[in-house]
């Protein structure tokens, strides 16, 4: 094994070596340079591999033949050998990337760069304090000369802010070290915390004046001015190093210190990590200038593994597994994303559109972007998972509350980048990248992914980067270049395939939630082989959701739930993307399912109360006091997936824009997950009460509401599928009304509305989409009169909204006749008033959607108009037959969760006896039915047929209309605001209070952090005022606790 | 209780005296609601007179494939729901085809033939069609609430959805009836039945002066006869659940046609009295003075 | 004498800070900065002092054996040496840098360099 002492011998003789080198042979000096980083980092390697893998002990490395305190000594030990690895690595990445850079400045620039990550390197390895003090003074001097390799020339003046805001620092770090040494009598880290500085005369304000100089290092919130100024104009790969390299050391730094301060200092350390957090998200979220937002994002990710630091006194022997899993991280994603920085010629965000048509670029940015947000199957995404499982085992909840917002105001703003990126128009320049560029990238996305599997591997845990259905997702990637009907097939098989594998393994309750995701999910992508060309990003996306659905309802572990959940999410934001207008709704929808997701996560963390695994089944142990915070926390999860009232303003938008396939998978089969998910709670915890409240009621009142107004506002929309969206909020209040009934007929009727929702809003949502497609407008009172154009569209829409609105003799009676069965046996009545003035409502959307897009007067630019494609119209007449089965014999999937259902409720199920169907209170028999109807209907029809078989077909304009023949379609055709006395008696009902809310509550964290960020007003002297305040702060807050 | 063959042709039996009762009835109302207003009226048999001239038409037109069907899904709506409901309580022979479906099931089939109306009706591109159904839906919205409280009530009070068993309950006394049993039930009821019997103050619907007859504008000939034919059965079938539900319901013909007859007339005494209401003032008018009692039907259960 | 010492470097830790936040002038918040650091080592050279030792020298007047009781800790001199090091290296980048900003913007007042903000 080579002596890590190397690390910081080959760079000092390459950096002497540089400048002896004659300054025109720079291919040398950067062939030397490199070749010297490309060692270090080998000797990172061999250490890492000798501890993770064969086990070796930990070495400390003594120079000046002396041993501590007489002469300085080193450490190199496994997280050592991980960090010099990162710092390395980076460093090495950095300057390929930087290539061209370098040889411009030449042989001076390069020396400086090998002494950056070298010092970079000292500090993590060294064991002696005032040696981490030297180390952090030549970061100093070698920063300000790097800040330079910048062509911005605003990077002089950053350079010389942060010298100065360096100078003062080290003037704190030295008369602290000097005082600690003077308390302790050694200058070796280890030394003074076997000495117990705190205890000793003076020794708390030496260690304070240390610790303030090294967290100051971290770029704490305020001050941290000057490290923004940098982040901006640096040169972009060498923000990439002191992002992921310098904060890693720092961090490092401050780890080691706080082992000298002890437990007394960790809560400051949390706090000022917390406050810097939740500070620098909420200030990025005005940012426009890309360098600059990450750069705040960066100082956040410092901030939160401070928090990880600092909570080391509960976290215990997991720390390093979870810091380590944020910092890898946030150095990989900050390192990738500075690099890409760099391709971008533009510096607004939505410059980054550029990136758009270069699938690679975006894959790497959506990889880092969800490293940064925690998604799976990142190392963050575990590390979050084990760290939110801590912090409520011990019931630290308000903390646990603060990172969880800082993290969804983070992952806010890096997911409205994504839209930016997806949806912004294309800036003139172009993306420039040369082939070093692009490896450095590469690079990053590929560790990224490793450590993804890494940390997977480590957790305890399922690897869900060995998970199949994650696999099958993950492989569209690789089978992009595909044409689309060949991806299509492939999707098609291998969801069918996995259902045909998995088959015997569901209860009959998740057997329904299978067939729906599997078989029905393969039903809506045969509308997608109308798609032609590659459909580049579509699969993947789609497959990931499916995957994600697959994994939740097979879920045992909360973990897997949890990640199931956190992996559909994903999916499903970037299949809503796809549509044209869908930006700002994706973005609520993203915002609104993290939000949800966070909630589950932090229920599902209370409940395990510490334990390392937690099965969804034990959710049904928990008691009183705690059992009914876990309830709410995963019931408003699950309700934000079911767009319940109140969490429902992203639903509209983001069907309502989707693709015309995507909105029938996004509405026929996501919003099931949202339901499943309940019945997993309500199967388990049951009924819970919190200050007496019962809180299935208050999920009546809530769903009642929503099938109230979702209704409601169905009924005022000019949008098809708009009011589709707004139907499915109804819908899901029914369902969810069902669930909260508790009791056997309502979760019948609950699992009745997950098969009718699914089939007839997946056909609606095919036909809304068809019409569109040929029509070219989704507005409705610009249709009219398809009927004869588009029969099919028509029939299928027909049967739809018979089915929807409950009317006999098709399936959505029996959804209903539930119903009614099961709130007869409910002490709950006044939520069903509202209900039931719901139901009715539903009729009026219903027949505006068929009435204003089919009947009426066909417009004049609508009359060569085709049905829709055929591959579109192909499952909307699956649908039909399905419906007509499900309504005839709704016992061949009822009738087996009903016994199933028993185990739940003994009371109260249904009777089938032949083809009746009876309740305690009443009865039905569908097939009956279906004739009665049928045989009344046809003989009524044949008289007709008999008494006016001479009917003549007249052409469109044949009315009397107030005595003249009308002549224009639009004048005639009554569409537009077609409620309108509705709307004057009940409008004020559906006034957007919500979406006011929310738009407040957002308004008022952008203006609130705008206003905020003007505290950086770019003066270095400000900063270093900014410092001296810091100090004082925290000063006070130690001294007074 | 299971379908037999022999259902069928009393089914056809019920439906034959059901229609010339209601030919009958429709007429004499008219012609009462036409002497409150000192005019003459009709001759008592003018309803078969129109029937017949209608049917006989021969003059005919069509928009198309929904237009033609609009007025088959309207009488079959009428016929279905006076078909899945007993006619005369305790009788096989009137128990029609209530084998097939409990009060739910009439309930939800009201909407059968509005609802194919309604798309028969905009076929025609009609626009005075089209107010006229967004007018009648959005009304009806409001007017059936109270009626589903007042249902739910009874359900709740006699336990069972089953139209049978609620009607069994009411027997002995007429203070059994649901009438007095549960008031402010059959309150919400008769209130919410105003609104669906198309008079005054609730007939914006179909108003002759503003809207050219509302949804049935275009219709004519055959067509308009069998809607004509609905109307002389719709409005029985639906008194017949009331009866039912409210009044204790009928055991023999001569009682059903007294109380058809009653509780028709209820409708027809407020009609005469007053003006009209636009569907936005009877949407509130429902949700704040017959909702109200319909909640408190339940509550006080 | 320590005492004195000390208090000085404070003093002139305090002086230098107070500068270099109250001068707008870059140069003056260079020159600031060095008598901070001039504390900073004064009040390092007066930790290690100890009262009635002598110079950790090891010649004639102080032999090996007897210097632990005799001679003053000597790595506080060491650090000091290495800050002024240090020091004077920064000083020296601060310089360059002032240099640089003139002739960018012909103007020594920190106030205008404030491109980059928020």
């Amino acid at each position: 094994m080579v002596n890590a002492l190397y690390i910081i011998v080959a760079a000092l003789t390459a950096a002497f070596l540089l400048g002896m080198l004659k300054e025109e042979r720079r291919a040398t000096a950067y062939a030397i340079t490199l070749a010297t980083l490309a060692f270090m980092t080998w000797i990172s390697v061999s250490w890492v591999w000798a501890f993770a893998q064969e086990g070796a002990a930990p070495v400390e490395i003594f120079t000046a033949g002396a041993v501590p305190p007489f002469a300085i000594n080193l450490r190199m030990a496994l997280p050592e050998a991980a960090l010099t690895l990162m710092v390395n690595l980076s460093g090495l990445l950095a300057a390929i990337y930087m290539k061209d850079s370098l040889f411009r400045l030449g042989r001076s620039a390069m020396a400086v760069f090998l002494v950056a990550v070298m010092a970079y390197c000292g500090i993590i390895m060294t064991r002696d304090i005032f040696n981490l003090f030297v180390f952090f003074e030549l970061v100093a001097i070698s920063t300000a000369g790097l800040v330079l390799l910048s062509e911005d020339e605003r990077a002089l003046s950053a350079g010389f802010k942060y010298l100065i805001v360096s100078q003062v620092i080290s003037i704190f770090l030295l008369l602290g070290i000097v005082f600690a040494y003077h308390a302790t009598g050694t200058l070796n880290i280890d030394g003074m915390a076997n000495a117990s500085l705190g205890l000793l005369a003076g020794g708390t304000i030496s260690f304070f004046m240390m610790f303030i100089a090294l967290v100051a290092e971290l770029k704490p919130f305020p001050a941290n001015g000057w490290a923004l100024d940098i982040y901006e104009s640096a040169h972009p790969s060498y923000s990439a190093l002191f992002s992921a390299a310098a904060g890693t050391a720092s961090l490092y730094a401050v780890d080691k210190l706080l082992l000298i301060g002890g437990a007394e200092w960790l809560p400051m350390a949390t706090g000022i990590g917390i406050v810097t957090f939740i500070a620098s998200s909420l200030l990025a979220l005005p940012q426009t200038n890309d360098r600059r937002q990450l750069g705040y994002s960066s100082i956040a990710q410092m901030g939160l593994v401070l928090v990880v630091l600092g909570q080391r006194d509960i976290l215990g022997d997991s720390t390093p597994y979870i810091a380590f899993g944020l910092l890898v991280s946030h150095a990989v994603a900050k390192a990738g994303l500075y690099w890409i920085s760099g391709l971008v010629a533009g510096r607004e965000l939505t410059d980054w559109a550029a990136l758009r048509g270069h699938p690679l670029l975006i894959f790497a940015f959506v990889s880092f972007i969800g490293m940064l947000s925690g998604l799976p199957p990142f190392p963050s995404f575990y590390a979050k998972w084990e760290l939110v499982r801590f912090l409520a085992g011990e019931g630290r909840i308000a903390l646990l509350a603060l990172i969880l917002f800082g993290a969804l105001v983070e992952a806010g703003y890096l997911f409205r980048w994504f839209g930016y990126i997806m949806k912004r128009a294309a800036p003139a320049e172009p993306i420039s990248c040369t082939p070093h560029q692009v490896t450095a990238v590469v690079a990053a996305v590929a560790a990224g992914w490793a450590l993804g599997y890494l940390w997977g591997d480590l957790s305890g845990r399922s690897n869900l980067l060995l998970v199949l259905p994650l696999l099958f997702a993950l492989s569209f990637l690789l089978l992009d270049w595909l044409p689309a009907w060949v991806k299509n097939t492939l999707a098609i098989a291998g969801m069918l395939a996995f259902f045909a594998f998995t088959f015997a393994e569901y209860d009959p309750l998740r057997l329904i939630f299978a067939v729906i995701i599997l078989v029905g999910g393969a039903i809506i992508l045969l509308a997608s082989y109308d798609a032609h060309g590659r459909r580049v990003g579509f699969y993947p996306a789609a497959m990931l959701m499916y995957a994600g659905l697959a994994m939740l309802i097979r879920a045992t572990a909360s973990f897997d739930f949890f990640a199931a959940w956190e992996i559909l999410t994903v999916g499903s934001y970037f299949l809503i993307l796809r549509g044209k207008q869908s930006e700002p709704h994706a973005l609520s929808y993203i915002i609104f399912s993290l939000g949800g997701a966070f909630l589950i996560l932090t229920g599902f963390a209370l409940a395990a109360q510490g334990a390392p695994q937690f099965d969804i089944a034990s959710l049904s142990h928990l008691t009183a006091p705690l059992a009914p915070w876990v309830f709410i926390l995963l019931a408003v999860g699950f309700m934000t997936k079911t767009a319940a009232i109140g969490l429902h303003i992203w639903l509209p938008g983001a069907h309502g824009e989707a693709e015309t396939d995507v909105s029938p998978m996004v509405s026929g089969i996501l919003l099931k997950a949202g339901l499943y998910g309940l019945f997993v709670l309500l199967m388990t915890m049951g009924k819970q009460q919190l200050y007496g409240v019962e809180l299935t009621h208050v999920m009546l009142w809530i769903a009642a509401l929503s099938a109230l107004l979702g209704n409601l506002m169905a009924i005022f929309e000019e949008d098809a599928k708009r009011l589709l969206a707004y139907s499915s909020i109804g819908q899901m209040g029914y369902a969810l009304f069902g669930l909260a009934l508790m009791n056997h007929l309502g979760w019948l009727m609950a699992l009745m509305f997950v098969i009718n929702h699914y089939i007839y809003k997946s056909m609606l949502f095919l036909a809304a989409g068809g019409v569109a497609k040929r029509t070219g407008t989704r507005d409705m009172y610009k249709m009219g009169g398809l009927i004869t154009l588009m029969p099919f569209s028509f029939i299928a829409v027909l049967i739809g909204i018979i089915a929807v609105s409950g009317v006999p003799p098709l399936s959505g009676f029996g959804g209903r006749w539930i119903f009614y069965n099961a709130i007869l046996s409910t002490d709950y009545r006044l939520p069903l008033i509202i209900t039931f003035f719901a139901g009715p409502i539903a009729f009026l959307y219903l027949f505006r959607l068929i009435h204003t897009i089919f009947l009426g007067q066909l417009k004049d630019e609508h009359r060569k108009i085709k049905e829709a494609p055929f591959w579109i119209v192909l499952p909307q007449m699956i649908y039909v037959a399905l419906l007509m089965v499900v309504a005839i014999f709704p016992g061949i999937v009822l009738r087996r969760v009903d016994t199933y259902l028993n185990q739940f409720f003994p009371e109260g199920g249904l009777n089938w006896e032949g083809l009746e169907i009876s309740s305690n209170y009443g009865y039905w028999n569908p097939v009956a039915i279906m004739i009665v109807v049928c045989v009344i209907f046809g003989t009524l029809f044949a008289w007709l047929l008999f008494v006016n078989r001479k009917a003549q077909k007249v052409k469109q304009f044949n009315i009397g209309f107030s005595a003249e023949r009308p002549y224009r379609p639009e004048t005639t055709h009554f569409a537009w605001n077609f409620f309108a006395p509705y709307r004057k008696a009940l409008g004020f009902l559906v006034q957007p209070f919500v979406t006011r809310f929310w738009g407040a509550l957002t308004d008022f964290l952008h203006t609130g952090a705008d206003l905020s960020r003007r505290l950086y007003n770019g003066n270095g002297q400000t900063y270093a005022f900014h410092f001296i305040a810091f100090v004082i702060i925290v000063f006070f807050v130690r001294m007074g606790v | 209780m299971q379908f037999d063959w022999m259902k069928i042709p009393y089914a056809f039996l019920t439906l034959f005296i059901v229609v010339n009762y209601g030919l009958l009835v429709t007429a004499l109302i008219a012609k009462i609601a036409a002497r409150v207003g000192r005019r003459h009226g009709i001759p008592i048999y003018q309803n078969y007179f129109d029937l017949i001239k209608n049917y006989g038409l021969r003059s005919s037109i069509t928009h198309g494939v929904m237009f033609y069907l609009g007025p088959v899904f309207r009488l079959s709506g009428g016929v279905g729901l006076l078909l899945f409901v007993p006619s005369i309580y305790g009788s096989y022979m009137f128990s029609n085809l209530s084998f097939s479906g409990d009060l739910i099931l009439a309930l939800y089939f009201f909407f059968f033939g509005t609802l194919g109306m309604a798309l028969g009706a905009a076929e025609s591109g009609h626009p005075h069609a089209a107010i006229g159904i967004t007018r009648g839906l959005s009304q009806v919205t409001a007017a059936e609430l109270p009626f589903g409280l007042a249902v739910f009530s009874v359900a709740l009070q006699y336990q069972t959805l089953s139209i049978t068993d609620i009607v069994a309950a009411q027997q002995g006394s007429i203070l059994a009836w649901t009438l007095f049993t549960n008031p402010f039930a059959v309150t919400a009821a008769m209130l919410s039945f105003l609104g669906s019997m198309m008079r005054p103050p609730f007939d914006v619907v179909l108003a002759p002066q503003e809207i050219p007859i509302g949804p049935p504008t275009e219709y004519h000939s055959s067509y308009l006869a069998l809607m004509q034919t609905n109307r002389v059965i719709f409005p029985i079938a639906k008194i017949v659940i009331y009866m039912n539900l409210f009044f204790g319901g009928a055991a023999d013909w001569p009682t059903f046609f007294l109380k058809v007859f009653l509780i028709y007339m209820w409708s027809v005494f407020v009609g005469v009295v007053f003006p009209r209401f636009r569907v936005e003032q009877s949407i509130r008018w429902f949700l704040v003075w017959a909702v109200p009692v319909g909640v408190l039907s339940i509550i006080l259960l | 004498m320590a005492y004195i010492a000390m208090a000085t470097g404070f003093i002139l830790i305090l002086i230098g800070l107070f500068g270099a936040l109250t001068n707008r002038n870059i140069l003056r918040m260079i020159v600031a900065f060095t008598v901070a650091d001039t504390g900073v080592n004064m009040v390092i050279v007066a930790i290690g002092y100890m009262h009635g030792r002598t110079a950790p020298i090891l010649d004639v007047a102080v032999s090996a054996a007897e210097a632990a009781a005799r001679i003053i800790d000597p790595v506080p001199q060491a650090l000091v040496l290495t800050a002024i090091v240090i020091g004077v290296g920064v000083t020296a980048l601060m310089l360059a840098y002032t240099y640089k900003l003139y002739e960018k913007k012909r103007t020594l007042d920190i106030a205008q360099f404030t491109e980059l903000k928020w």
